[in-house]
């Protein structure tokens, strides 16, 4: 049985903590009293993955098995979960690609041939043939991709798209022609975090951005506490509306799968054990990698983490009705993750890695750095928030990985003149966001080349925007100066000149607590 | 007793004066107006392109040293001032009634052009005199001429002729000759052929046309050059410093002819500075002598100085000048026994450099110049080491520029190497501006003459006790450290200390082009180029990213093997000539088939390519569409690479790779590539088939060769040149951007920039 997670408070015989910060990580010795919330150590993984898949295929929750649903001359699609997830990628073969696997053989079998494999992107980029050959493995890509029956979502290839109906709070829900029009719709999802799956993997996956809009908002975000939590995410509630209105239109097999916290291979498990039971082995590890780290140029360095394949094991598999499955797979999720967290502190302390959903095989720019944080590390959370509401959030990133041309073009464009302009997400939501969302250019980029969408980096911003307007103050320790004020931030040197710098807000001695993440961990905060 | 006053003795005549917009002569004319109410003077002014000489006149009477003057220009004009138009060249028919004449007019350059130097100083005189003959023997004539006609002598000069026995007619015969002899020299075969080498290594790239008018500039800056090297060297050769004394040493001859039959007087000052007290202390008008050498001790740029420190700088206030020069008016000698008068202070008031050094290195402390943002100038301090070591170390700053100069001109593009060659070019006009001027000044800075001013002083002398107050010239009054440092170098760094302040409130130039939404006029269209203007590529890299998609691991090493080989050469061909270079990589898609270059471009080049883009540049080119202007993408790469930038453009004129019938390249092109000029012409054929002004249109480009694209339209912008576009964008302010491509690292741009 794994050790479950657990609130260090600092004292004088803690050793100087893991804190990542983009392709690197420090050593960072925190004051007395700060609490650092460890993730719980991995659970054990499902020795027959295959046979989980079977059973889980064949006995799927609150819907037939799945063969009972397959027959001669229906069109079946599958979708799957695009490039972001997991994070980092699993080490192959990638439980897609098993699971798909499994699909394709019973449909064969029940001598289904209308097939298609359809990667929910939503507005991301389009997949590289390697990317989608890594999700769905050889076999499968040899089988379909040639043909061009294995491809990616297009949100603005408008003849293709589906629109469904409104819900009954008025948000059109529009998704994937093809996907909308089969007999059946076969989701292969991995549930990485909480705020994963569900019916925010058909409604959102695959839907356009007429669809999206309605819950990837500022306001919806700003009300989303958190979105870690679907049952008090505004978002979730807007996904579930729409995928609760799907469902009365298409038949959906969801396939949630969950997976446990190997996510550093060898040799840098170091960074999942607790600091003071590090071995020499260990140590020499850190002393080894931090020289490495300090000297590699950062072309060598970006490949040093961005070749990393996570050893995941599987956790759970569960498949059928959409909302069973969900809650099924939420509670292994929260088995995982879930930590007890007492009260709030007046500082929260985030270390941002190297990765986040959206540079896989990319940069972290620092609007993603932005997003990663105040996003997705600020809210994983249940209950409230880890930070008091007026507290500070201190941030561990350099700021200076720059913008890929290739896959970001909207977002250098976000940087340089929206963000110059406002850093409010309301205001660059009012004044900007169609202008993006509409540009020809970006389409183009979007549908031809490997771009995200215009309006992608908006969406960074605006999941961001609960931290935003929770904290007063937010500081990025080694963070690059101009690119933290351009975010409307502030940059310091150490982390002490950080506390000295929130130290207006929270006082001179304030609470601090350290979310010790990479491996994901949820704060259940009472 | 007659009143024996300069006024007394000059009231009533009728006085012409030549070069009064000149410093010397405005002085003379302003002091004669002031101060002898009751003369009468005429005025030669010279037509200055449609501005007669009466309105340049004018002008000249609205200047603030006349506004002590009595009476405004047209009461003037009416009573006392009569305009002769005319110029030396062709000095017109003069007022039959003259009773004097002072020729102050001049060419003040110290290296005129031999030809110029001849026909200022000597043709001039002898064409004035003509005329001054014309209205008889009595006509008092006071040549303004030079101390330093002396020349190289040393020591004692003497208020007498000059000692020497040059054939003035020869010398005139020659030096007129010579400006036609040396334009037919410089069409020589050889010289031209020397001209246009180094034309063409400047400016090859952009095409024979600009070679050819790059060759014409050069050949007539080599005339004007070989006119003042000949001239100089003539001078030396007989004993002067330079074409200059030399030319009005023979001046004096002609005047000396005159003065056979007719008074005359020679007046010779040595170096005229700022007014000590009239019209105003420290009055100067445009930079004489020491000005710029004064100025650039002061911005820190005037490291030493060829001379010594008790070498005596011969150094007269112009008020001086004039004054003596309007006592000589009034004492005409005799005919046949010419006046000579020095008008120096070496004889009874020295200054040494090492004062002179002093009291301006003085003023600076105490006044520095606050260049720019970055505080006050660092003074050098001045050893006087000799003029050789001067020299050796000039000599050797400039061996080191030139090569810097090579090296930077070869260096591979970046803000860096643009940025030294900001400094290098500063540099190179500072090691410019000192060569020219030691050169000028070495023989002044050494030469031990001292005037004997006996006749002047003597002339001081005899004024009435009032006139010594009025016509000042006792060089004995001036206290040389109160001169220099409050009165001459406030008044010539007066105008710099303006211009800086108003460079100040201007702020800096950021140097980027205004917005097109600012500027969006209708019919205008934006011509961009590719490589290195909208992204970081080459023609060499493109291929092989082409080439090596087709290739495996083995090939793939060969092919790259093989083309590393050929990079020298090609870099040689591609400074030499743009279109040689392009057709010679074209040649490596022979056999390759155009349907599979397209599909490589679409599958995998459109990544090579986006991932280059600059997002600046983009944005450009979408502000132009946005503004409703055309935007044109005119490029020498091959049509396939440029399809993932198709939906930016109106239109895309690139190279067309000619195909067999069987759709496989021949490695030739369909037509010559758009290279230099004939990017230019077919610009402007396109624009006229559609509509399209150029004067207002926009160009984009990054290379020299793309000059003649950049100066076919009226808004010409430079994005991160090489190092020969950027000297000339920064000599024609054009705006010059830096689009940041995504670097070689990860294709990724840095937030902040590159440079912290």
């Amino acid at each position: 049985m794994s050790r479950p997670g657990f609130v260090l408070e600092v004292d004088d015989r803690t050793p100087p903590l893991v804190v990542h910060e983009g392709q690197g990580f420090r050593l960072e010795e925190f004051p007395l009293g700060t609490r650092v919330i460890y993730p719980p150590e991995s659970l054990p993984a499902i020795d027959d993955v295959d046979a989980a898949i079977r059973e889980a295929l064949l006995e799927p929750v609150d819907q037939a098995p799945l063969p009972a649903q397959l027959r001669p001359g229906m069109r079946l699609t599958i979708a799957f979960d695009d490039v972001s997830l997991p994070l980092p990628p699993m080490r192959a073969p990638d439980i897609r690609q098993r699971i798909i696997e499994q699909v394709l053989t019973m449909a064969a079998e029940a001598g289904v041939d209308d097939v298609q494999l359809i990667a929910a992107n939503a507005l991301h980029r389009r997949m590289t043939p390697a990317e989608l050959r890594h999700i769905v493995g050889e076999r499968v890509w040899r089988s379909f991709g040639p043909q061009g029956l294995l491809y990616n979502h297009d949100a603005e290839d408008h003849d293709n798209l589906r629109h469904i109906g409104l819900t009954d709070k008025g948000e059109d829900v529009e998704i994937n022609r093809r996907a909308a029009e089969s007999d059946l719709l076969v989701y292969v999802n991995v549930n990485l975090v909480a705020m994963d799956g569900g019916h925010k993997s058909v409604p959102i996956g695959l839907a356009s951005y007429k669809s999206l809009r309605h819950h990837h908002n500022a306001k919806t975000m700003v009300r989303s506490h958190s979105f870690m939590d679907h049952e008090k995410s505004h978002l979730h509630h807007s996904a579930w509306r729409m995928g609760r209105l799907l469902k009365e239109h298409l038949n959906i097999f969801q396939i949630e799968t969950t997976v446990n916290n190997d996510v550093f291979p060898a040799p840098y498990e170091f960074l999942m054990k607790r600091e003071w039971e590090w071995s020499v082995k260990d140590q020499a590890s850190v002393l080894a990698a931090r020289r490495a780290l300090s000297v590699a140029p950062r072309r060598l360095k970006h490949k040093m983490f961005h070749e990393l394949r996570a050893p995941y094991g599987l956790t759970g598999i569960h498949a059928g009705d959409t909302e069973a499955v969900h809650e099924r797979t939420l509670a292994t999720v929260h088995r995982q993750q879930l930590v007890e967290v007492d009260g709030q502190s007046d500082v929260l302390v985030l270390g941002v890695p190297y990765l986040g959903p959206y540079n896989v095989n990319s940069s972290m720019n620092p609007v993603l750095a932005t997003c990663m944080g105040l996003g997705y590390l600020f809210n994983s959370y249940r209950g409230q928030p880890v930070v008091r509401r007026g507290g500070a959030v201190i941030l561990y990133h350099p700021l200076d990985e720059g913008f890929n041309q290739l896959h970001h073009p909207s977002y250098v464009d976000f940087y340089d003149e929206i963000l110059a302009e406002s850093t409010d997400p309301a205001v660059i939501e009012a004044k900007y966001e169609q202008q993006f969302a509409t540009d020809p250019w970006y389409i183009h980029l979007y549908r031809t080349s490997h771009a995200y969408h215009g309006v992608h980096p908006f969406y960074m911003w605006y999941w961001a925007a609960h931290a935003m307007d929770h904290v007063d103050e937010v500081v990025w320790v080694g963070g690059d100066r101009r690119a933290a004020a351009r975010l409307g931030f502030r940059a310091a040197s150490s982390f002490a000149d950080a506390l000295e710098m929130v130290s207006g807000t929270v006082g001179t001695s304030p609470s601090i607590t350290y979310l010790r993440n990479p491996p994901h961990l949820i704060a259940d905060t009472r | 007793m007659a009143d024996r006053s300069v006024g007394a003795r000059l009231a009533g005549q009728r006085v012409l004066l030549t070069g009064v917009t000149g410093f010397v002569g405005q002085a003379l004319l302003q002091l004669l107006l002031a101060e002898v109410p009751e003369i009468r003077l005429v005025v030669l002014v010279r037509a200055k392109g449609s501005e007669s000489g009466e309105d340049r006149f004018r002008q000249l009477l609205g200047r603030e040293i006349f506004t002590g003057i009595e009476g405004d220009a047209d009461s003037l004009l009416g009573d006392r001032l009569t305009v002769v138009e005319g110029d030396l060249s062709d000095v017109p028919p003069l007022p039959g009634d003259l009773d004097a004449v002072v020729h102050c007019a001049g060419d003040v350059s110290f290296d005129p052009p031999v030809d110029e130097g001849f026909r200022n100083n000597v043709v001039g005189t002898r064409a004035l005199l003509e005329r001054v003959r014309q209205i008889g023997d009595h006509v008092h004539y006071v040549h303004v001429s030079t101390a330093y006609v002396a020349g190289r002598r040393r020591g004692f000069v003497p208020e007498a002729p000059v000692d020497h026995s040059v054939d003035v007619e020869a010398e005139l015969e020659w030096g007129l000759a010579q400006r036609q002899a040396v334009e037919h020299r410089s069409r020589s075969a050889d010289v031209l052929a020397g001209i246009r080498a180094k034309a063409e290594r400047q400016h090859s790239r952009a095409g024979s046309l600009s070679v050819a008018t790059a060759t014409e500039e050069k050949r007539k800056e080599w005339v004007r050059q070989e006119l003042v090297r000949i001239g100089g060297e003539r001078a030396r050769s007989l004993g002067w410093t330079d074409c200059y004394t030399f030319t009005k040493a023979l001046g004096e001859r002609v005047v000396e002819e005159h003065a056979a039959n007719a008074p005359t007087s020679i007046v010779r000052p040595s170096i005229i500075e700022s007014a000590l007290a009239k019209p105003h202390p420290g009055w100067i008008e445009g930079f004489k002598m020491a000005e710029p050498l004064i100025l650039a001790y002061g911005r820190g740029e005037l490291p030493e100085f060829p001379s010594a420190p008790d070498t005596i700088v011969d150094i007269v206030p112009v008020d001086h000048v004039v004054a003596a020069v309007a006592a000589v008016l009034a004492a005409p000698p005799r005919a046949g026994a010419p006046a000579y008068f020095h008008v120096a202070t070496g004889a009874r008031n020295p200054l040494s450099f090492g004062v002179l050094y002093d009291a301006v290195r003085s003023y600076f402390d105490a006044h520095p110049f606050e260049l720019g943002d970055r505080g006050a100038a660092r003074l050098p301090e001045w050893r006087f080491p000799g003029a050789p070591a001067v020299e050796r170390l000039l000599v050797t700053s400039e061996r080191a520029h030139r090569v810097a100069d090579h090296v930077i001109a070869r260096a591979p593009r970046s803000d860096r190497v643009r940025e030294l060659a900001r400094k290098l070019d500063q540099q190179g006009r500072r090691l410019q501006f000192l060569r020219r001027y030691l050169d000028i000044y070495r023989e002044y800075a050494v030469a031990e003459l001292g005037f004997d001013d006996a006749n002047t002083a003597a002339l001081y002398d005899g004024l009435e006790a009032r006139d010594r107050a009025v016509f000042a010239f006792d060089p004995r009054v001036i206290d040389w450290p109160h001169y220099l440092a409050e009165v001459h170098c406030p008044a010539v760094t007066a105008p710099l200390r303006q211009y800086d302040e108003v460079r100040k409130a201007r702020g800096r130039r950021s140097g980027a082009p205004r917005p097109v939404a600012a500027t969006a006029q209708p019919h205008a269209a934006a011509f961009f180029d590719m490589d290195g203007t909208l992204l970081s590529s080459n023609v060499i890299e493109t291929y092989l990213w082409l080439r090596l998609q087709e290739l495996d691991g083995h090939a793939r090493f060969a092919e790259l093997t093989r083309i590393a080989r050929r990079v020298p050469g090609l870099v040689r061909a591609e400074r030499r000539d743009r279109g040689a270079f392009l057709r010679s990589v074209y040649k490596e898609y022979a056999g390759a088939r155009l349907v599979d270059l397209d599909a490589i471009a679409d599958e995998v080049l459109s990544g090579h390519v986006l991932a280059r883009l600059a997002p600046a540049a983009v944005r450009r080119v979408r502000e132009h569409r946005a503004a409703g202007q055309p935007t044109v993408l005119v490029t020498g790469a091959i049509r396939p690479l440029t399809r993932p930038l198709a939906p930016l453009f109106d239109h895309i004129e690139a190279a067309e790779l000619a195909v067999d019938d069987r759709g496989v390249c021949t490695g030739f092109l369909a037509a010559s590539p758009l290279v230099g000029e004939s990017r230019a012409a077919w610009m402007r054929q396109w624009a006229g088939e559609h509509d399209v002004d150029l004067a207002a249109s926009y160009g984009y480009a990054d290379s020299h060769s793309d000059l003649p694209m950049l100066e076919a339209v009226g808004n010409p912008v430079v994005v991160c040149p090489d190092v020969a576009l950027f000297r000339h964008a920064r000599k024609n302010r054009w705006p010059t951007v830096a689009w940041a491509s995504p670097g070689a690292t990860g294709r990724t741009l840095n937030p902040a920039g590159d440079r912290r």
